[in-house]
């Protein structure tokens, strides 16, 4: 019921290709995500980095390739799987569903509760303890994420901001080795994109995990980023950190170039 | 210290202790036709909850509910009778809902697979095979005529009018005692029903609906959940079969047709999707409205008295044109149904009431409140610390 | 083998009348992602329009009638409840169970009508048949397999060369790119209603005439059978539905037609034979046999 206390294993992406009706949206892309790092794919829109998460999660199966995490192959894995080896995701745009807060970050619970149709129908006490724990183990990963306040609204209450961190949330409710985080902040103000920063860099030291995190806010890149992988057109054009990224010649003409336009696209 | 006198009068426990009481009552003042409406209205509430499970909580389309009435039907009138195993009847009507999960689960490769509305279509070919399969099957089914049921014994209590009973002075029929089964069938459905939907299970077929998406990356398994959503609602379908056959005495294939399962689809989205209340209360409606309208035809305008001819409207039909009406009418303005009226009336008294909710933190939000919330009347009481 | 021949022909003739109501499934599917569930009711609507209105127009004109005004109705269907809300494409499962009771609408009042009566068409082919061959066919069959092959060919030209062909294509590949490109929706969605409306009611005819006994109630339910052909198809695929109209049409006709070799089956299975069909394919494949990915789209 508490979060891993090991160090999460690495993920591998090695060669992957995806072709779309002929169309290559990732064309032999290999990154490593270090152990409890925060890496950053970043590129200018339609370089691959949805299609690249698709892959990461289950929801796309590449051509070519593979994705490994520590020993395990995710590449031909369903969804489901993936999720329950301890990779978890956010979407770009808010996927919650009915109900409420509670609801939402118990359906992270999913794959770490056993309860079947049977148990549930006949509320078996075991089902009814296990669902106990499971909400408090919630009510904590809210509190962390700052939506105590929020737990028991229904979802379709909050305000934008607040239903993006629900989806956070939820997603660190799989106590996940890795989390990936699409756009975070997207839509966001600034003190609600500080805000989100912080929750960050605290489930990062609290919970020990890796991140792997697609954004256009560049500050916020550079700000939380260990490693950047640049897409461009599915092609990684480069890797490194932060600072090296930022001089790259290739990195500049590609991307930074047309920075501000990338930036008013995710705003 | 009145307000919490009425506050414990109307808790949960009280509430269901009262319901309690008055269904239980009923039997001692209502006739047998009143009875009937019920016995018909319970067993069309343990298939419509079972149907509000997959396609109101899972957002899987059946037209193939009538398909497993049947099973459940037939399944018990067979493994009860004779040409039978002759079963025992309650061991019978048992094993007749697991046989009609286990024909859910036969399907279930397709349940599994075919999504939302697409699904509608594929279990239209359940009931016109069923209907095909209960008519050819003389051997079991007895062919057009039907056959008759075998009334339920438990522990050599009758469900019938073999044995005189008379209870404080009111003559127990078949009618009567049904009615106490049907009443413990209903508990129970609305017992797993409701522990089904507010469990794990229940959440992952509400992010099932919602987003499939969603659903597959939290880790839920989304064929496997379909199916089983697939076989439980199969398996209440069967449970309200027996009950309907129990009530009818005699089971036909005509009955078991689309415009059965048409019905059941009516009572969950009068009742409003996904809410075990909802079912129950589309359920009632759909089914006691034809009956009501056939018994009180001669004093109902524009409604002809059943059996006349020639291009009036007869009570059955009059029944038909106000709930495809309801249909209508409630997807286009009310599309949480019954159900969802009540919930907001209920909000808007308890806004009247106490503090009102906590408001949206900003204002940027594109969904707002769904009820346009009324100023206080009285001052906010806020809870001591 | 006469018999066989004449088994196929059958099925033809069948398969070419289910593609029409088929078709129309199809394109109002493709138009505003709605599973149309009042089509069986739109079909019974315009051969019961046919059926009162021959003695005093005449066949052509009453069918001309029946086929404007039911395409009149279904325009109206969706125009005025479906699309009340707007032409929302998140809604098209609540505007799926609308059809349902908009079915339920239509068919108790055609139903009271027509009671238990048979409705003859007034066709005229009435029960002449011709020599075709080695076997001999009704002709109404023969007018069936031309007429729709003609109407369909139209329909494909429709969506071919025109704008509205254009814009539906459009609109069902991506509904907020076709908005943006100036494509008026409602319009679009409302006149493929039309289209299939009145493509129902042209089927109805078929439906109805010799060697059917004639319109009767339950014909609607008839038209149903065009609902497993077009999920064979794929739902989206109009050509798709085409195949799946003629195989339905050609497993009905031959169970039907070697019913004694079938017995085991039951009497009757033709009448179901396509839902096993469905079933079997959906077992195996299940997007439809040209399904692409829509059906499973996430």
């Amino acid at each position: 019921m508490t979060a891993r206390t090991t160090a999460p294993p690495e993920l591998t992406v090695t060669d992957v290709t995806v072709r779309f009706a002929g169309l290559t949206a990732l064309d032999a892309v290999s990154f490593t995500v270090a152990p409890g790092s925060v890496h950053a794919l970043i590129g200018p829109n339609g370089a691959g980095k949805s299609t690249c998460f698709n892959v990461l999660s289950g929801l796309c199966r590449p051509a070519t390739g593979t994705v490994r995490l520590g020993d395990a192959d995710l590449t031909r894995l369903a969804p489901h799987r993936i999720a329950a080896l301890g990779v978890a995701r956010t979407f770009q745009n808010i996927v919650t569903t009915q109900g409420t807060v509670a609801d939402n970050l118990m359906l992270g619970r999913h794959v770490l509760s056993r309860a079947g149709f049977a148990a549930g129908a006949l509320r078996l006490p075991h089902a009814r303890r296990e669902q106990r724990a499971h909400l408090d183990r919630a009510r904590e990963i809210a509190g962390l994420t700052g939506l105590a306040a929020h737990f028991d609204s229904p979802v379709a209450l909050l305000s934008y901001g607040d239903r993006k961190r629900v989806e956070f949330a939820r997603a660190l409710c799989l106590e996940p080795s890795v989390l990936l985080l699409d756009e975070p902040v997207a839509g966001m103000n600034a003190a609600e994109r500080a805000r989100t920063v912080e929750v960050v860099h605290a489930v990062r030291a609290e919970l020990g995990l890796s991140v792997v995190l697609v954004e256009h806010d560049m500050g916020l890149v550079m700000r939380l980023a260990d490693e950047v992988t640049v897409l461009d057109f599915g092609r990684a054009i480069a890797h490194g950190t932060p600072d090296e990224v930022r001089r790259d010649p290739e990195v500049l003409r590609a991307y930074l170039g047309t920075g501000a336009e990338g930036e008013e696209d995710a705003a | 210290m009145s307000e919490r006198l009425s506050r414990a009068l109307t808790s949960r426990p009280a509430r269901t202790v009262a319901a309690v009481t008055v269904l239980g009552a009923l039997p001692f003042y209502l006739d047998a036709f009143w009875l009937r409406i019920g016995l018909f209205s319970m067993a069309a509430a343990i298939g419509a909850v079972g149907l509000g499970l997959l396609s109101g909580t899972a957002g899987q389309l059946s037209l193939g509910h009538a398909f497993f009435l049947a099973v459940g039907a037939y399944g018990y009138v067979w493994l009860a009778g004779e040409p039978g195993p002759g079963l025992p009847t309650a061991v019978a009507a048992v094993l007749a809902v697991l046989l009609a999960g286990a024909a859910g689960g036969l399907f279930s490769p397709v349940a599994g697979r075919v999504r939302g509305i697409y699904l509608g279509v594929a279990t239209l070919a359940l009931v016109f095979l069923g209907h095909h399969v209960l008519l050819t099957a003389d051997s079991v089914t007895g062919g057009f005529n039907g056959r008759s049921v075998p009334p339920l014994e438990l522990g050599g209590f009758s469900f019938s009018t073999d044995s005189e009973l008379t209870l404080l002075g009111v003559p127990f029929g078949a009618e009567e005692r049904l009615w106490y089964l049907g009443l413990a069938l209903f508990a129970l459905t609305w017992f797993t029903a409701r522990g089904l939907l507010r469990g794990r299970p229940g959440r992952a077929l509400v992010a099932l609906r919602d987003s499939e998406t969603a659903a597959a990356v939290m880790g839920v398994n989304v064929a496997r959940h379909r199916s089983a959503a697939f076989v439980v609602s199969s398996m209440y379908a069967g449970l309200a079969g027996v009950m309907l056959a129990l009530s009818f005495r005699r089971v036909v294939p005509d009955y078991f047709g689309l415009v059965l399962s048409v019905d059941y689809l009516a009572m969950i989205v009068i009742g409003g999707l996904g809410s075990v209340a909802g079912a129950t209360a589309g359920a009632v409606f759909v089914t006691a409205l034809p009956l009501l309208m056939t018994r009180y035809a001669d004093q109902l305008p524009l409604v002809a008295a059943p059996g006349t001819t020639g291009g009036t409207v007869g009570p059955t039909e009059a029944a038909r044109y106000l709930y495809g009406a309801a249909i209508v009418l409630v997807l286009l303005f009310a599309p949480d149904g019954l159900h969802g009226l009540v919930r907001r009336l209920r909000t808007r008294l308890r806004r009247h009431r106490s503090a009102p909710p906590p408001t949206p933190t900003t204002s940027r939000t594109a969904t707002t409140s769904p009820t346009p919330s009324p100023a206080p009347a009285a001052p906010a009481k806020e809870p001591t610390p | 083998m006469t018999t066989f021949l004449d088994n196929v022909f059958n099925g033809l003739a069948l398969g070419a009348v289910y593609a029409l109501v088929a078709l129309g499934f199809v394109i109002i599917f493709k138009a505003s992602g709605v599973m149309n569930f009042a089509h069986g009711s739109l079909l019974l609507l315009g051969g019961y329009l046919t059926a009162v209105l021959h003695d005093d127009l005449g066949f052509a004109a009453a069918l001309a009638v029946a086929v404007l005004v039911t395409a009149a109705v279904a325009g109206a269907v969706d125009r005025f409840l479906l699309q009340a809300g707007g032409p929302d494409p998140h809604t098209a499962h609540v505007q799926t169970i609308v059809t349902i009771g908009v079915d339920i609408l239509i068919l108790t009042d055609l139903s009271r009508r027509i009671g238990g009566d048979l409705l003859s068409l007034g066709d005229p082919w009435g029960d002449s048949v011709s020599g075709l061959g080695p076997v001999t066919v009704a002709d109404s069959r023969i007018a069936a397999i031309v007429v729709s092959t003609l109407v369909i060919a139209g329909v494909f030209a429709l969506f071919r060369y025109t704008s509205w062909g254009l814009s539906l294509r459009a609109s069902a590949e991506d509904v907020e790119a076709a908005s943006l490109m100036g494509v008026r929706l409602v319009r679009v969605r409302t006149l493929a209603w039309c289209l299939a409306g009145a493509l129902a009611a042209l089927a109805a005819v078929f439906l109805a005439a010799f060697p059917a006994p004639g319109l009767e109630r339950t014909t609607g339910q008839i038209a149903l059978k065009a609902f497993p052909a077009a999920i064979l198809g794929g739902m989206a695929s109009p050509p798709g539905a085409l195949a799946g109209s003629l195989l339905i049409g050609m497993t009905e006709a031959l169970v039907a037609g070697y019913q004694s070799d079938l017995h085991v089956l039951g009497e009757g299975f033709g009448d179901v034979a396509p839902y096993a069909v469905m079933v079997l394919v959906l077992l195996v494949r299940p997007t439809g046999l040209f399904g692409g990915k829509a059906a499973v789209r996430v």
